[in-house]
């Protein structure tokens, strides 16, 4: 690896564009990736901003239960994002529907049967902390070589 | 300071370091943080008490592993870190956060009992709630189909065309009634308390 293609992957971790994406949660996975926001977590001293535009995000974070409203929107919003991209979800809603998901519930969980999740938070709703790390877990392989990575593609 | 003094303090490692690095630690969890309760290691008795309890749907199962032991099994994904079956399991076969600590200290014991609701606007008497009840079915192996019996020790029986509960504290919880009704009337609450108690 040239020295310039290490610089360029040391930045591009360090510049992370999240949306996202409420499909009909109960606001409090929302609250939690609020609370990343806040002095004490303080998601941008890690690089990480928040653009609620999917054409400028990198990764896009997805709360909620996939309501029937979100199932034709959501893969029309992921394919308006740019490469390369990625979905975290975030909490127990995207990938059981967890508490909502009862006999009648018009909701259709998991989201990774509309979109491709590169990585899930459990939990409901997940520590910040654990926001935080899936977020730059994912940054991580997401840039790694980014330019190497597009010539393979098909 | 002249210009010089500036770019000498931003070649120095240790600003670069300070500049460039997350400036705070990342945050751990505290001790008495309940994440997804974990095995302690104590065995399982299958009394299922866990299930019964877990407000998440599909949240928590015990299986039985190749040794044939029994043991809970969370998953993630369904599970609410609420805490509760941690603090039911008579056996402490699973640990969460400060939640066990809490429960010794507290000399918690829990009790609990069921009342088994039927809707009469519903319920048109089939009797499929009575032959199913497995609490029936040890007292009188002979009821009828449709739900009759002659036996008063029963814990409930079909009278007049609908279904009377005779003896709801037989209830054990296991919600076949509710399981095997058409029509949905039949309803099991079950309520559980958790008493503090003197010494151990």
């Amino acid at each position: 690896m040239t020295l310039l293609q290490t610089l360029k992957n040391a930045v591009r971790k360090r510049s992370i564009h999240v949306c996202y994406v409420n499909t009909g949660s109960c606001n409090g996975c929302d609250i939690e990736i609020l609370a990343c926001l806040s002095p004490r977590y303080d998601i941008e001293q890690y690089g990480i901003y928040v653009h609620n535009n999917p054409r400028e995000a990198d990764v896009i974070l997805i709360t909620g239960a996939m309501s029937a409203q979100w199932i034709d929107k959501l893969p029309d919003l992921w394919d308006k994002v740019p490469e390369p991209k990625a979905v975290v979800t975030i909490g127990n809603c995207p990938i059981s529907g967890c508490a909502f998901n009862r006999p009648g519930a018009l909701i259709d969980p998991p989201v990774s049967k509309y979109i491709p999740v590169t990585a899930a938070v459990p939990g409901c709703p997940p520590r910040p902390t654990e926001i935080i790390s899936a977020i730059l877990g994912v940054a991580d392989i997401l840039f790694e070589n980014y330019e190497t990575k597009t010539e393979e593609k098909p | 300071m002249s210009v010089a003094s500036y770019l000498k303090e931003f070649c120095r490692p240790g600003w670069i370091k300070k500049f460039f690095a997350a400036k705070t630690a990342p945050l751990r969890a505290p001790a008495h943080f309940r994440d997804f309760p974990e095995l302690t290691g104590n065995e399982c008795t299958h009394c299922l008490e866990c299930r019964m309890i877990c407000p998440a749907p599909g949240a928590i199962d015990v299986v039985q592993r190749a040794d044939g032991k029994w043991e809970p099994q969370i998953i993630r994904g369904h599970c609410f870190r609420c805490g509760y079956c941690v603090e039911i399991c008579p056996e402490e076969v699973l640990a969460s956060g400060d939640i066990l600590a809490k429960r010794h200290e507290q000399n918690l014991a829990f009790t609990q009992e069921y009342a088994v609701l039927v809707n009469p606007k519903l319920c048109m008497g089939c009797g499929n709630c009575c032959t199913a009840c497995p609490v029936n079915r040890e007292i009188d192996p002979d009821m009828g189909a449709g739900g009759t019996s002659v036996s008063t020790d029963v814990l409930m029986r079909i009278e007049k065309g609908k279904n009377t509960v005779l003896h709801n504290d037989l209830c054990k919880g296991c919600k076949v009634c509710e399981d095997t009704c058409p029509n949905g009337a039949m309803h099991v609450a079950r309520r559980v308390e958790a008493i503090q108690t003197e010494g151990p």
